[in-house]
């Protein structure tokens, strides 16, 4: 979502000036759900506001398919984190978590140059507003945006209350349809994702706080080796030891080495002067070192709170020479303590007296530039509960010579001086250190000294002192509790400085957080349970009474939507059957969408045809099914279908038809299976079934002269008429015109299990229809009763082919009717021939035909006389 | 430079969430709907319906480390429908099969589902017997003593429940959470393991890998 033509579509949604920087499609998380949104940075002037607008179609085509629901000025108030799972290590989806106007929404991103330039886009937006602290009354374009909208209180006064996200779910005012919930198109957000967020909407239900001491240090070692000194009276001058120590160094090696290769013997020097110098009523552990050049940042944490600080890393950023260079710039150092995140920086800035605008810029690059980049994508520094900064910030006294301040200084009168200080006049007019605090400061300045003594720099500069080396910090629940400067050590030209801290840390209770934690799981549980499509049928046993051949029956089913979500339900195969329902059984709807309160009839329809006929003749099948009604992401229901089927004629084979002499009626099922599975043949078979005997008898009788026999259609009924007559026995006439007793004998040649001629012998036919004696002798080969009825329906044949001349009849047309029937093609094929219609085919139909024709022209009674 | 760890989830103290497919099997009317009544919602219909499908809820189960998210198929019990089971415990990481104590048939059919799941389901399948109905027990026909010594020989979790009463409901629902397996590395889910049939006596934790989500 950043093509050009769709930027244009999100951009004709304001007017001019007004400029979509980005746009890109995320997921707004909304308790356990997710529905998709496009997200967009607008910039109108100096300002900018993230947009959150609804897609009715997605990618967007036109204007209208736009809506904006939310505008969230970037200001004072808005504050933005970047979240990941990591633990999936495939799938790392971004969580953009962004609090405005106290309210927190939280948007899921792919990961991706899409997701890393909207980030960078909205922090850019973030810095730029930082910069200028625009007046509320710049926002004023935002209100005519959302006028339509939702009106959005641009003075902050007014909090929107703090929504619980399963609360909007239940509310009515949710965006998302519901049908989407039960289809799956909304895909239900991975708990795990919903559960992180929704715990840290709660953190403060589970959380206490628990102090933590800080000690804070600064020094600038102007190259100088720590040869023959101890940092006791800088690092462990108090009688509390620290819970953590973050202690920075500048100019820790001046040489072109170290500014070149970012390589020196210094760092590990004055790390391990720094570690023997901690306080000595504590056990101490390194957790993170970082330098660049001359900037060194150590961290130190006292054993036992070692397994509760985590995901710690540093980062760097070069302010010197072009801009880049490490010689200026800050390291940092990010973690998380227990459940509080904390940063710490180290910063160097430009130097020179007048260059405080030098040194403002460089703050605002460090700000920008940190990026914590194990996190995906990077975290800021902004992103921290507590930010701690140190360092030779390098701001001076300039308004004030050097020999009044030093006098001031004499007599222990620091206040005019530090009216004077560059930061602290520079944090006044908002220019830098936004939202930072200080201590106040009640030592002398830490700079500039002759190194090895206690006064002012003699060297001709005769600078004038300044406080150069401050800590800072941001954050809520820190105390400061001592700021000073350390003159005992004098090696360098800066003395150095500490702050003890007592910061309030966020700590987990274990057994709050899981219950709470438990709570939300059976909420959800509860939600998820209840959102579960349900339904009910009006009968779970579908029973039909009497079924008989080729005579479609139906009944209803009615699935009423008793649930509170659409119902996509659909009937499924049974483990690795073919299809969802037995072939005799068809199932209209099949699938559908149900809404709430609403209900779908569908229709069962059983048709026992020439297909499924002979299966439940020979007992291979029976009138029995179990159907499978799937709820998509729900239950199943079975629903039991079953029948009677009233034994017929036709979907017998041959051979089980000749051992029957009373009507198939008369003849219990058994019977009639163990006839189809060859067993207990009776001693008597007749050599024609007397069913095609009595159909062809009638057609010779009443048909033979009929114009049109075998070419015009009966009638279903009256097929259905001869069908029972057939199976029941009677000793009226047999029913129906000689049109539908034609259909009926084809219909009872088509409903065998097999082909007259087996199927095994259909390439040997058809590659034999060039000779008429090659074809006599596969005939031969047929099974006795098959070669009889094959004959007698032939030799029928040639007799209706004896009154062309009244019935209009010709060989060729009934050969390739014949043909098809007699060499039926096996009904898995069905597929093929869709397939196969289109070329083979055609060729195929005309070889069943030649073979069929041989017998209608040919003198047969060779044959006969067998 | 010193770094100690990589990334992790900046808000590293949730666990993660390990779902699982369960499926309820047994002789119809021995309790199975009742049990997932009682576990899922806390309630107790005397005369429950005869389930005639498969019902399917979702419950959550917190452990120490992990959170257990059950998907329960509870399946229809009587005999016809025996030939669609597989549908539902192919795939399934955990079985709950219930008889009735009042009644040996239950307990009986209870042995030939087992002896179906260990031929047909996966073979690290995680295999509770319930003897339900444990709050009618002056009725009682199958021996506590019976069935665990056939749970023992067996590998399957065991305890006499009551979906009336509550009783152990909860807790073999939980027991069943703790004893499947649950990876605690992330991305090398359902290599090992794969297809080996576990012996699983008393202590030995299943070392299979069915992947948590």
């Amino acid at each position: 979502m950043s093509t050009p033509e769709q930027l244009a579509i999100v951009q004709s949604k304001f007017t001019t000036g007004e400029t979509v920087v980005i746009a890109m499609e995320a997921k707004l998380c909304q308790g356990w759900l997710k529905s998709t949104r496009l997200i967009a940075v607008v910039n109108k002037g100096s300002t900018s506001a993230l947009v959150v607008l609804i897609t009715s179609r997605n990618p967007p085509q036109v204007y209208s398919d736009l809506t904006i629901e939310k505008i969230l000025p970037i200001d004072q108030d808005f504050q933005c984190n970047i979240g990941t799972d990591e633990e999936q290590q495939d799938v790392t989806d971004v969580f953009l978590n962004v609090t405005c106007r106290k309210t927190r929404t939280i948007f899921e991103m792919r990961p991706g140059i899409a997701a890393t330039n909207l980030v960078s886009a909205i922090f850019q937006a973030i810095d730029v507003y930082q910069k200028n602290k625009n007046p509320t009354t710049d926002f004023l374009w935002i209100q005519k945006l959302t006028g339509s909208v939702r009106s959005l209180d641009i003075s902050g006064d007014q909090e929107e209350t703090i929504s619980d996200p399963i609360v909007d779910l239940e509310s009515q005012d949710i965006n998302i349809s519901r049908r989407n919930i039960a289809t799956g198109k909304t895909p239900i957000a991975p708990r795990e994702s919903v559960v992180r967020y929704q715990m840290a909407c709660k953190e403060d239900d589970y959380t206490y706080t628990k102090n933590f001491r800080l000690f804070i240090g600064t020094w600038n070692v102007n190259g100088q080796p720590p040869i023959g000194i101890t940092l006791q009276k800088w690092l462990s001058c108090d009688e509390e030891p620290p819970d953590i120590y973050a202690i920075g160094f500048q100019e820790l090696d001046l040489s072109k080495e170290a500014f070149l290769f970012n390589d020196t013997p210094r760092e590990e020097e004055w790390r391990h002067i720094v570690s023997r110098s901690l306080h000595p009523d504590a056990n101490y552990e390194q957790i993170a070192l970082v330098r660049l050049v001359g900037m060194m940042l150590i961290v130190f944490t006292q054993t036992a709170h070692l397994p509760h600080i985590k995901n710690v890393c540093v980062d760097t950023v070069g302010t010197g020479i072009m801009g880049k260079m490490g010689n200026k710039g800050g390291v940092a150092v990010s973690c998380t303590i227990h459940n509080t995140s904390v940063c710490f920086i180290n910063a160097h800035l430009a130097a020179h007296s007048e260059e405080y605008e030098r040194r403002n810029q460089d703050f605002a690059d460090i700000c920008a530039r940190l990026h914590f980049s194990t996190y995906a994508p990077s975290k800021g520094f902004k992103d921290h509960d507590q930010i701690y900064w140190l360092g030779d910030l390098n701001y001076r006294i300039t308004e004030m010579d050097a020999f009044r301040a030093k006098q001031f200084l004499a007599g222990g009168n620091l206040l005019p001086v530090l009216k004077l200080d560059q930061l602290e006049q520079q944090r006044k007019l908002g220019k830098v250190f936004q939202g930072f605090h200080e201590a106040d400061i009640t030592f002398k300045p830490t700079y500039k000294y002759d190194p090895g003594t206690d006064n002012w720099d003699s060297s001709e500069k005769g600078r004038a002192p300044a406080w150069c080396d401050r800590v800072l910090w941001k954050g809520e629940a820190i105390n400061s509790i001592a700021y000073r400067s350390h003159p005992e050590l004098k090696i360098s030209d800066h003395k150095p400085v500490s702050s003890i801290f007592d910061s309030q840390v966020r700590v987990i209770d274990v057994a709050k957080y899981r219950k709470i934690h438990e709570d939300l799981m059976k909420k959800l549980d509860k939600l998820e349970n209840e959102f579960l499509p349900q339904v009910t049928v009006d009968t779970t046993e579908v029973i039909f009474e009497t079924l008989r051949f080729d005579e479609p029956c139906s009944k209803e089913l009615i699935v009423a939507n008793t649930g509170q979500v659409p119902v996509e339900f659909e009937f499924i195969k049974k483990l690795d059957d073919a299809s969802y329902c037995k072939d005799w059984l068809s199932i209209t709807p099949y699938t559908d969408f149900i809404e709430p309160g609403q209900k779908c009839d569908i229709k069962l329809e059983v048709r026992v045809d020439k297909r499924s006929a002979w299966k439940l003749n020979s007992g291979a099948d029976q009138l029995y099914d179990i159907l499978v009604l799937h709820l998509v992401n729900g239950k199943d229901i079975f629903i039991t279908v079953t029948g009677t089927y009233e034994r017929s004629c036709f979907g017998c084979s041959m051979e089980a038809l000749i051992h029957i002499p009373v009507p198939i009626r008369e003849v219990p099922a058994g019977r009639i299976m163990e006839l189809e599975n060859s067993k207990n043949l009776s001693q008597d078979p007749y050599s024609v079934p007397k069913e095609i005997w009595l159909l062809v008898d009638r057609l010779y009788r009443h048909g033979i002269k009929t114009p049109g026999l075998f070419e015009t259609q009966g009638l279903h009924s009256e097929v259905l008429a001869i069908r029972d007559w057939l199976d029941v026995g009677s000793q009226d006439a047999m029913p129906g015109s000689v049109h539908s007793v034609a259909e009926a004998l084809l219909l009872l040649l088509d409903s065998t299990p097999e082909p007259l001629i087996p199927y095994n012998l259909h390439s040997q036919c058809l590659s034999a229809t060039a000779s008429y004696l090659q074809c006599k002798q596969i005939v031969m080969q047929l099974p006795e009763i098959r070669r009889t009825v094959f004959l007698y329906i032939c030799a029928f044949l040639q007799e209706l082919l004896n009154h062309t001349q009244d019935n209009g009849l010709d060989a060729k047309t009934l050969a390739s009717l014949f043909g098809s029937f007699f060499l039926r093609d096996l009904p898995r094929a069905r597929d093929d021939r869709i397939h196969r219609s289109r070329t083979i085919q055609p060729t195929f139909d005309r070889k069943k035909a030649a073979f069929v024709y041989h017998f209608l022209i040919n003198d047969q009674s060779d044959f006969i006389g067998r | 430079m010193a770094s100690r760890g990589t990334a992790q989830r900046p808000n590293g103290t949730q666990g993660k969430i390990c779902q699982f497919k369960l499926v309820l099997l047994g002789e119809s009317a021995v309790g199975k709907s009742s049990l997932v009544l009682r576990f899922v919602k806390g309630q107790f219909h005397e005369y429950q319906e005869s389930t005639i499908g498969a019902a399917f809820l979702t419950q959550t189960v917190c452990l120490e480390e992990t959170t257990v998210k059950f998907e329960i198929w509870d399946t229809a019990g009587q005999e016809r429908y025996h030939s669609l089971a597989p549908m539902y415990y192919r795939g399934a990481q955990a079985a709950i099969v219930v008889y009735d104590i009042t009644n040996q048939d239950t307990f009986t059919r209870a042995t030939t589902w087992v002896k179906e799941l260990q031929r047909q389901a996966s073979p690290s399948i995680v295999i509770a017997l319930a003897g339900n109905k444990a709050d009618l027990g002056n009725k009682r026909v199958v021996e506590y003593e019976e069935a665990q010594a056939y749970a023992e020989e067996n590998g399957l979790l065991f305890m006499e429940t009551s979906a009336k009463t509550a009783m152990n409901v909860n807790d073999i629902f939980l027991a069943i959470a703790k004893k499947l397996p649950k990876n605690e590395q992330t991305g090398n889910a359902g290599t090992s393991g794969q297809g080996r049939r576990l012996v699983e006596s008393e202590g030995q934790k299943p070392t299979s890998g069915n992947c948590c989500k």
